[in-house]
């Protein structure tokens, strides 16, 4: 019987890519020592939505949705989905009171700003750390439990991991590409919007940025192939009942097809081949954009369709 | 003294009496189902089919186990539960419907796949070990209904001598494989078995884990990845870049340390 069905494997897919994409924005900005956060602040826009319908779409799939409070009852750290309760309910929160802050600060004389600054950026910490939490979480969920294609092995988190790191990063140079679009554009209302909400009027993530997000996804895509190859040959060669029953079911049962062509190739080698062609191109160039824009879509796409797999798979 | 029920496989005629008394006595309804080459049925426990009759054929014997919950010592369930509805009442494990919210977390959980999701009633559920029975001085309707005397209900004590002692008789009669399943699974189990073969022949799992027994390394694994392994691209494409690139173009705008 199915138990978890499509809510489930969409909602772990979302709060994955909230997750990734707030962790990769992080470290990206972290690691080349910018202040404005552009990249943060889109990474927060998106995340916050998508954690947000991902956990509505988890409370309609409850038998008793209206009792979805009880969750808020407990603080039981052995229950994954008791701890996913408190991870999430926390990101999100302090999601909001960033974008509140950053909000205020745009408003405010450079003076106050700063030291408002100082504030989200020890609560922009808190939340990578909890991304990071969050990220993994959407693994362990599934790994623990009694389903060999989940508990058989302790990759599963690891996959999902890289997984929801490479589906954060496609969703940050897909809307990076969307909104630098706009505010290059003609329509007034939607520049003047977007102006708003990173709160400057030269509002673009520079394409350098977004080439070399795509670059680091190239890496990241090639840590989840070796996750995924490390966790078929441990489910393969564990002894533990229905292990090798479990991973048949996806290189050769009924869900073949769409691990093959869903997971393996536009999950991982179609982008990796579309980026590594594209890899130091100028993204100017209507083919590298096209195919940068292409490569995040495929990524999104198999995202999707890696949970659906193991979600399903893991209940037949 | 904690009680328990021994089911003897070897006595089971699969009148299927135990699924009946059980749908009686907790007011459950009758399942729809089609004929599948079996007289199994319903195909699989539910939440409205807390006991049923495994039938396994095999070239000229029938093996029949009736399933239902185990009550483990250690419960996956009620660790993983993520309200807290599931709890022991004594040896009972027992799920709250009251505060039940039908996550399904205890359906993955379940090393013996025993709690459904019940759609109509928006909870999980299971047997209960008629606990509004036996702590009544009264025993389960499972138990009571059982004519071959297959299922048998008193002191987990008392039961697992009995349990051996069948093992014994078994292993002399021509089942040299018999044994007795439930001592230490899980902690120890409040339903026993007398099998006449090995566990997995009965569809039960020669070796059930607790759910939770790996939580840390999943934890680890998930945290490791992402802290170290799925950081360093960051790391290498991204290290003062900016600056660089900025020193270069001479057009700091003072976003840049």
């Amino acid at each position: 019987m199915i138990a978890w069905s499509a809510p489930i494997w969409i909602y772990l897919w979302m709060a994955g890519m909230a997750g990734g994409a707030y962790f990769a924005a992080f470290l990206a900005e972290r690691f080349t020592g910018v202040v404005d956060r552009k990249l943060l602040k889109l990474a927060t826009y998106v995340g916050i939505p998508l954690a947000v319908v991902g956990v509505l779409l988890l409370v309609v799939d409850l038998g008793s949705p209206l009792r979805f409070w009880h969750l808020f009852t407990q603080f039981k750290v052995i229950s994954p989905m008791s701890m996913g309760t408190w991870i999430l309910l926390a990101w999100v929160g302090i999601a909001i009171i960033m974008v509140i802050l950053w909000w205020v600060g745009n408003r405010l004389t450079k003076q106050t700003a700063s030291s408002l600054r100082s504030t989200t950026g020890f609560l922009a910490w808190i939340n990578l750390v909890l991304a990071v939490l969050l990220i993994a979480y959407t693994g362990v969920l599934l790994a623990v439990s009694n389903q060999p294609l989940w508990a058989g092995t302790v990759l599963l988190p690891s996959l999902f991991v890289a997984s929801a790191v490479s589906t954060g990063v496609a969703v940050l140079i897909i809307t990076a590409l969307i909104a630098n679009t706009i505010s290059r554009g003609s329509l007034v209302e939607l520049k003047m919007a977007i102006n708003q909400l990173f709160g400057s009027t030269d509002w673009a993530i520079p394409n350098r940025t977004v080439a070399r997000l795509a670059e680091a996804d190239v890496i990241v895509i090639l840590v989840e192939i070796v996750a995924l190859i490390g966790y078929a040959i441990w489910l393969g060669a564990s002894s533990a009942a229905g292990t090798g029953e479990a991973l048949g079911l996806l290189t050769k049962g009924v869900l073949a097809a769409p691990f093959w062509v869903g997971v393996v190739l536009l999950a991982l080698l179609i982008p990796l081949g579309l980026e590594i062609t594209n890899w130091g191109k100028d993204i100017e160039t209507k083919g590298v954009w096209r195919a940068i824009i292409a490569s995040s879509a495929c990524v999104i796409l198999g995202g999707l369709v890696l949970r659906a797999v193991i979600a399903i798979g893991g209940q037949i | 003294m904690p009680k328990a029920r021994l089911i003897d496989v070897s006595k089971c005629m699969a009148c299927r009496g135990c699924q009946v008394a059980c749908k009686q006595w907790n007011g459950l309804p009758a399942e729809h189902t089609t004929q599948r080459g079996t007289y199994e049925n319903p195909p699989e426990l539910s939440g409205s089919t807390w006991i049923k009759v495994e039938f396994t054929e095999r070239p000229g014997e029938w093996l029949f186990r009736a399933h239902t919950c185990m009550h483990c010592t250690d419960a996956s369930c009620e660790k993983v539960c993520p309200t807290g509805a599931i709890s022991h009442q004594g040896e009972v494990v027992i799920i709250d419907q009251e505060w039940c919210i039908g996550c399904g977390y205890c359906v993955q959980a379940c090393p013996f796949h025993v709690p459904h999701k019940d759609e109509e009633e928006g909870t999980a559920r299971k047997c209960r070990f008629c606990i509004d029975r036996i702590t009544n001085g009264l025993e389960p309707a499972c138990a009571k209904t059982c004519p071959p005397g297959a299922i048998q209900f008193g002191e987990r004590a008392d039961l697992l001598s009995i349990g051996k002692r069948t093992v014994q008789q078994l292993g002399a009669n021509g089942h040299p494989k018999a044994n007795l399943y439930g001592e230490y699974e899980m902690g120890g189990l409040h339903t026993l078995y007398v099998i006449t073969d090995s566990p997995s022949v009965f569809g039960l799992p020669e070796a059930p884990q607790l759910a939770t027994s790996t939580a840390w390394a999943q934890w680890l694994s998930g945290i490791i990845t992402a802290g170290v392994v799925a950081a360093i691209p960051f790391w290498l494409l991204f290290r003062r870049k900016k600056q660089i690139e900025s020193e270069q173009k001479s057009e700091v705008e003072g976003d840049v340390r």
